[in-house]
């Protein structure tokens, strides 16, 4: 079971260029997408979703084109997008049993057992039965993560699923994602490096619609060791060091900042060297392609 | 702070392009409503006048209440719109200034939109007759305050009227949707309200709430004639000023109650409803979400999801509460429209199906319309709208499942609409206690006519929104299809339904007939209508839009990815049934019958007139008897005739020419045994009714005072159908046809009225139809028939075998042979040739009446079997119109009378030789329940009865004015008739309502108004001319008038030699009855346009010693005349005689009918214009007095004769 994508490019009519030239294999497991904003990580998932069409290149799922055959993908995926809204006048359990029947499931009793059970799993069960309009965002939010989890899919596309979840819910979440990860193609994007470097054991590295960085987490870090320093600066110092340095990020402590750069040898100037996390990674990643202004 | 807020919103919106699309959009209709000249003015008044103005402004403010509640709905919920709440309540900002200067920037931005109108309405009056679209005559000086003035009172008010009610709504629900609905409610109730406007007791307070004040200048305005239309500026009355005050005053009390209402809290924080009691659960069993569940895409399992999918949708729709609400609205007025019904004189029909059935094209239709479009656009587009479509999308379910699924639901709702009518019209029937309730009238119409219709409806509106693929935008679209083709089919003079999406001939129900004739052609097109609307269904499927939104260029390429086998298959069969269908559609319209638009019609009338006009004068022969053979064949809708005729010459010269106005071209016409050749026929100058005008040269001329036969042979069929339902006299069941042998010579009533239509054809105008009194031709010609004066006559009808056929006439034998009947009837006496033949499955009422000369007439009443409530009104109508008429005038001619009920297609009743076509729309279903309604079946059939006298005894010459003779005298008749057997006070609504319609008659007046005397309207010889005889009737007593008429009808009734009687022979037995003192009324009534203006100032009374009461009036007289445009001067008072009357309580008599109780009453001398002081002393006491309180005179203002009587 694993997912192809080759050579897949996708301009918008406005003249963005949204993917291009994309290509990466992605095997069982929690795949993790990240990328700053406007990088195409949603214009990739929803092409692998079948909810638009590239321009060029294909991706093939377990035997499956998916430009070809999207109904086939359908069948078995499950989707969660950044954004969505549902049905307010409806009851969660009502929805989501009404959606697992659309994914085929026809057996009702069995359909209501699941739905119950999922809904327990996403911590919804004791609310089954109010309106969606009612719920809050982290519940609506857990209702969406019910919804593309159910019906067994075999891949799992979900697009920055903690946002609105409190730290408790998200860990739930994840150890829900992780557990089914182990036997589906798990594609999940996000900001939080954080999260990527716990759960992926694969991940990728987008910006401006191109793959920057593919790779285990850890072999992702590991080519930046030995090639991030540090140091703390006053803040009128920051602008200097900005045009000097590769900066990679900054941060504020008590009052001072806290410079990351990327260097291949000891850049001198008091920097120390540190050894190095996801975040300096993805960070001296993308900081070659757009401009960090992280302070 | 108010300052920032109001510039920031002027600033806003002036940049925003709906700004600018909407004064766009009301700029454009007002220069097209006036440069067409499509202003509701007549044709004699200029299209700038002020009060025409005002009422554009009107009707575009009404229209504009949709743009007001767009711009006055927006300013507050924008900010929960784009969330910008939460800055705003971080803020601090004063909510009330936030709110007024929200509301003064869109108010100011709301009035470019009407002053857009205004440039608009004047650019129009500048363009119009400049490029010829109107002509230049109907356009006067433009006044600037006839722009200004409107626009202040009327568009001003309006629209912040509008628009405080759409902010306040907003402001005050949080929900922008209820400014949409709000405003299309308050259309719907406005549009109600003039059904309110009908009555005449109810018009005023009607008037008084109309919230755009259209009607309160409408009634202010009602009997303004052209010429004052064109000369007042806007007149600013109390009632409308009252009006205007009123609304504008409610708009300040909405902004105040806004103001109050709002704050930011309860506006943008969401309530938190209280969270129910969280269930007790036991944790379900998670072990299912370890297993592989089967899953099942087969078939059949999709057909049940999509009609899961279906039902979803449905639901969805149902439990909006805006549907509801709408849906709730629709069926108010589907069961008012029903319990109310059509009502004639202020009578209700009964409750019978067809009028159920019918008022789902009242107000309910209105409802029907927005739900359709409005609930299509949210079915298309609720995944995207409520953001699930990113979800939904990626599911596995096919499009088709969805798209099919989405109609569906949509069609369901359709399908409750109409089933709504039934439930509405059938509840209606019960409890009125009306129980012959038919069902297959209700589902055939319902659920095989409506149903598809609404499906039509709903095809167009889905096909449209797919395509646009956005909810603003395609309701936009949507709407402008059908504003685009009602326009282009009332202004650009073409009905080719075939060309109409959706449109099919119209039709009409009846009892008599059921669907009749019109069920084929209403088949067909629902056939045609149905595979087009299937087939921009499959369009749309292609294009559907599935996840992420592309550019046109990909849609168009996808569209082509989904064009399977299957599809393309289906649309290829859908597009060879709408051709199949369509093209026998066309064959029918336009190969068996012939498709004249009203444009094409006017230029046929022309081309008549112009080529033809010439043998107007030319000497014909004139029928002196007639002998009918026909065969009726109705289930065929075919006549076959044949007319054997004598003709004589009755001119001093030899005829050498027929010139006949023949039906059809090839008519086999045989003279003298030989037949006759068309010399040319007029092929490409057809008149308007289709005859041919054609040139016969006879054999040998006819010599004066000589005799010839002449034969005619005549086949009427209908072949399929047409545009427009063809021939409503022929029908299955009630053929109502006059056949009469063709007239000879030019047809004067086929030219073109319209001054306007006769200008755009290049033809003169046209003052009169008729010629003057003196005329010696018209003095020795027949006012209904030229070709004839008094013919003896005979008729053989043969119809099918269930059916029977009546001609004017005694049944002299009656006979089967195979399945069809044979009927014979002959006249003893001769008559005019004015009759005509009916056929019908009847039930027959019979009774008897006996004559003062002790002769018993036979009185048979042939009706629709189940139209029998009315049927003794008619009898008694009829027996005590042949006795009064009798004893009163002369003797009834004939030796029997009939009347016969025909189908509802057309809606009059007609009195030929003793026989009374009625139409079963008027009177047999009248629920007459309440004693003090005006029983119109009785009045009418005393009015039809008068003809015999008044038409048939007595037949009016040829020459203006002279229809008075008949349809006047036969009021009176009538009017003394119902007067003695329900008394003075039932008539008084008739008269009220005579009054009415007379002043309004003159105020729509297209040319000029004539003097009674050369009456040429029928407002003048049915409304005028009972109101002038009712009160002549008054001043010199009954006895007096009917001597004279009696004096007259027996001087120059039953005449076979001409000069026949005019309006001027009667005149001068009138004017002979009256004494001296009372002449002027009957010269100021027939030989003046006279009007009086008498009120009341004040009434006032104390009480006297033992219960007596002085009461002390001041009045008002004033006289005017008018001439033909209705300028008007002083009028001469010649001691004129005016009731003063002073009223008790109203009593109620034996019969239940409510009755005035006058305590004094007598006719006082006026002998000049202004205030009349007058004392009287009572009995009781009062409670009303007043100047002419009957309403005898003709006074422009009658509601202000009578006024209650004050206490001291």
């Amino acid at each position: 079971m694993i997912l192809e994508i080759k050579n897949l490019s996708k301009t918008y009519s406005n003249g963005v260029k949204a993917l291009n030239d994309i290509n990466l294999s992605i095997g069982k497991g929690m795949f993790g997408l990240l990328g700053p904003n406007g990088a195409g990580k949603s214009s990739l998932m929803r092409t692998i979703a079948t909810l638009q069409n590239a321009d060029a290149g294909t991706i093939t799922f377990d035997g499956i084109d998916v430009q070809q055959k999207p109904q086939a993908l359908r069948e078995v995926l499950g989707y969660l997008p950044q954004e969505f809204g549902v049905y307010p006048r409806i009851s969660a359990e009502m929805l989501l049993d009404h959606l697992a029947a659309l994914k085929g499931i026809d057996n009702k009793k069995e359909r209501k057992e699941l739905v119950e059970a999922m809904l327990q799993r996403v911590n919804l069960f004791k609310v089954r039965s109010k309106y969606l309009s009612t719920y809050s965002g982290g519940m609506k939010q857990r209702f969406g993560i019910a919804q593309a989890l159910i019906g067994n899919p075999k891949l799992i596309i979900v697009d920055e699923p903690t946002a609105g979840l409190d730290p408790a819910e998200r860990n739930r979440f994840y150890n829900l994602l992780s557990e089914l990860g182990e036997n589906t193609v798990v594609i999940l994007s996000t900001h939080i490096v954080e999260d990527v470097s716990t759960l992926c054991s694969d991940m990728a590295v987008i910006c401006l619609g191109e793959v920057m960085e593919h790779g285990h987490p850890l072999e992702v870090v590991k080519k930046m060791e030995g090639k991030a320093w540090r140091k703390t600066v006053s803040r009128n110092e920051v602008e200097q060091y900005r045009n000097e340095f590769r900066v990679i990020a900054s941060h504020l402590r008590a009052g001072k900042i806290l410079l990351h750069i990327y260097a291949e040898t000891d850049p001198g100037n008091g920097f120390e060297r540190i050894s190095p996390n996801l975040e300096d990674a993805y960070f001296s990643t993308i900081s070659s392609k757009v401009d960090l202004v992280t302070i | 702070m108010f300052k920032q807020f109001y510039l920031f919103e002027l600033k806003y919106r002036l940049r925003r392009p709906a700004t600018w699309f909407y004064a766009l959009v009301i700029f454009a209709i007002a220069f097209l409503l006036i440069s067409t000249g499509s202003t509701p003015a007549t044709e004699k008044v200029h299209h700038n006048s002020a009060i025409i103005l005002a009422e554009a402004m009107i009707i575009l403010s009404i229209f504009g209440s949709l743009i007001s509640s767009a711009i006055m709905g927006v300013p507050v919920y924008r900010d929960v719109e784009h969330k910008s709440q939460y800055f705003l309540f971080a803020y601090p900002v004063n909510e009330k200034q936030y709110l007024l200067g929200r509301y003064f920037g869109s108010l100011t931005i709301l009035l470019i939109v009407p002053i857009a109108g205004m440039l608009g309405l004047w650019l129009g009056t500048l363009l119009g007759p400049a490029f010829d679209w109107a002509e230049a005559n109907r356009y006067g000086e433009n006044v600037l305050g006839n722009y200004f003035i409107p626009f202040l009172v009327f568009s001003v008010v309006n629209y912040v009227f509008t628009g405080t009610l759409f902010f306040a709504l907003v402001a005050i629900t949080r929900k922008a949707m209820s400014a949409y609905v709000g405003s299309i409610l308050f259309l719907i109730a406005y549009l109600i309200s003039g059904v309110f406007m009908q009555d005449l007791d109810t018009r005023e307070i009607a008037a008084f709430f109309d919230p755009f004040g259209l009607n309160v200048i409408s009634l202010e305005t009602r009997y303004f004639t052209p010429f004052e239309i064109n000369a007042s500026p806007l007149p600013l009355t109390k009632n409308l000023l009252f009006n205007r005050l009123f609304w504008l005053g409610l708009s300040v009390i909405f902004l105040v109650l806004t103001v109050y209402k709002f704050s930011f809290k309860s506006f943008f924080v969401i309530n938190q409803k209280k969270a129910k009691k969280a269930e007790q659960n036991i944790p379900p069993d998670l072990s299912v979400l370890s297993r592989i569940l089967k899953k099942n895409y087969s078939f059949s399992n999709r057909f049940n999801t999509t009609i899961q999918l279906a039902k979803i949708e449905f639901l969805s729709v149902i439990r909006d509460r805006y549907f509801l609400s709408m849906i709730l609205g629709g069926g108010i007025f589907l069961f008012i429209d029903g319990w109310f019904g059509n009502q004639v004189y202020g009578v209700p029909d009964l409750p019978a199906t067809f009028n159920m059935i019918m008022v789902k094209d009242f107000n309910y239709t209105i409802f029907v319309w927005v739900i359709l479009l409005f609930y299509t656009g949210e079915v298309v587009h609720r995944n995207r709208s409520l953001n699930f479509a990113g979800i939904f999308d990626a599911l596995p379910v096919p499009n088709w499942m969805n798209y099919i699924s989405k109609f569906l639901g949509i069609a369901l709702v359709a399908f409750l609409l109409c089933a709504l009518v039934i439930v509405s019209g059938v509840s209606v029937q019960l409890l009125k206690g009306f129980t012959d309730i038919d069902f297959a009238m209700y589902f055939t119409d319902l659920f095989l006519i409506e149903f598809p219709e609404y499906l039509q409806i709903v095809m167009l509106a889905f096909f449209v929104h797919v395509l646009v693929n956005s909810k603003f935008t395609g309701h936009f679209v949507g709407i402008g299809i059908w504003i685009l083709m009602w326009g282009i089919r009332s202004f650009g003079e073409v009905d080719y339904n075939l060309f109409f999406y959706g449109y099919m001939p119209g039709y009409i129900l009846s009892d008599m007939n059921g669907f009749g004739h019109f069920f084929q052609p209403i088949f067909w097109f629902n056939i045609y209508w149905l595979a087009v609307g299937a087939l921009l269904l499959c369009i749309g499927y292609l294009f559907w839009i599935r996840g992420v939104e592309e550019g046109f260029k990909k849609r168009v390429s996808q569209a082509k990815a989904q064009l399977k086998p299957i599809i393309a298959g289906g649309m290829i069969a859908l597009l060879l049934v709408s051709i199949g269908a369509g093209g026998y559609i066309y064959y029918n319209i336009s190969v068996l019958n012939k498709y004249v638009s009203s444009k094409t019609s006017e230029k046929i009338a022309a081309n008549y007139e112009k080529a033809f006009k010439k043998y107007e004068k030319k000497l014909q022969p004139k029928y002196t008897a007639v002998k009918l053979y026909t065969d009726i064949f109705p289930e065929e809708r075919k006549i076959i005739s044949q007319f054997i005729t004598r003709v004589q010459n009755k001119h001093k010269v030899a005829i050498d020419t027929l010139y006949f106005n023949l039906p059809k071209k090839g008519m086999r016409i045989i003279w003298n045994a030989k037949q006759l050749k068309p010399s040319f026929v007029g092929d490409d100058v057809s008149s308007p009714n289709e005859a041919h005008f054609t040139k016969m040269p006879l054999p040998e001329p006819l010599q004066p005072g000589k005799f010839a036969s002449l034969i005619i042979y005549d086949t009427t069929q209908v072949n399929g159908f047409g545009n427009r339902d063809i021939n409503p006299r022929l029908t299955y069941n009630g053929t109502f046809m006059d056949l009469i042998p063709p007239s000879f010579g030019y047809e004067v009533n086929n030219e073109l009225e319209s001054d306007n239509d006769r200008k755009k054809q290049g033809l003169p105008p046209k003052d009169y139809d008729l010629p003057v009194y003196t005329d010696e031709v018209g003095r020795s010609t027949f006012v209904f028939n030229k070709s004839a004066e008094l013919v003896s006559f005979e008729a053989v009808v043969s119809t099918s075998a269930e059916q029977i056929a009546i001609a004017p006439g005694y049944l002299q034998k009656q006979w089967k042979k195979g399945e069809r009947a044979y009927f014979h009837y002959k006249v003893d006496e001769p008559i005019d040739l004015f009759y005509s033949v009916v056929s019908a499955k009847y039930a027959i009422a019979k009774d008897k009446v006996t004559l003062p000369d002790g002769r018993i007439i036979p009185i048979e009443i042939y009706y629709h079997p189940q139209h029998k409530y009315n049927l003794s009104r008619f009898i008694k109508g009829t027996q005590d119109a042949l006795v009064y008429n009798s004893k009163n005038f002369s003797p009834y001619q004939f030796n029997q009378i009939r009347v016969l009920e025909f189908p509802r297609y057309l809606g009059f009743a007609q009195s030929f030789p003793n026989t009374v076509p009625y139409s079963e729309s008027f009177a047999w279903l009248g629920d007459f329940s309440n004693p003090n309604d005006y029983d119109y079946a009785y009045y009418v059939t005393a009015h039809e009865m008068g003809h015999q006298w008044w038409g048939h005894q007595l037949v009016p010459n040829m020459t203006r004015g002279s229809n008075l003779l008949s349809e006047s005298l036969a009021e009176y008749s009538a009017i003394m008739v119902a007067e003695h057997t329900y008394g003075k006070d039932n008539l008084r609504k008739f008269l009220k309502e005579d009054l009415d319609r007379y002043l309004r008659g003159r105020a729509m007046e297209a040319k000029k108004e004539n003097v009674f005397i050369d009456c040429n309207r029928p407002y003048q010889w049915y409304q005028k001319g009972s109101l002038i005889l009712y009160a002549l009737r008054d001043y010199i007593g009954e006895d007096t008038l009917n001597a004279a008429l009696k004096k007259f009808i027996t001087e120059w009734g039953n005449k076979s030699v001409a000069p026949y009687a005019g309006s001027h022979d009667l005149y001068a037995y009138i004017e002979a009855a009256t004494p001296k003192d009372l002449k002027y009324f009957v010269e100021e009534t027939w030989k003046k346009i006279t009007l009086y203006d008498n009120k009341v100032i004040t009434a006032t009374a104390k009480k006297l010693a033992d219960n007596k009461f002085e009461v002390v009036l001041k009045l008002n007289s004033r006289k005017f005349y008018a001439d033909s445009a209705g300028a008007e001067v002083e009028g001469k008072y010649y001691n004129d005689q005016i009731d003063i009357g002073i009223f008790g309580e109203d009593k109620v008599d034996a019969k239940g009918h409510k009755t005035t109780h006058p305590l004094y009453f007598k006719k006082h001398v006026v002998n000049k214009s202004g205030e009349i002081v007058i004392t009287a002393q009572v009995n009781e006491l009062p409670k009303k007095a007043g100047i002419d309180p009957y309403n005898k005179l003709i006074d422009r203002v009658s509601d202000d004769n009578l006024q209650p009587v004050v206490m001291d």
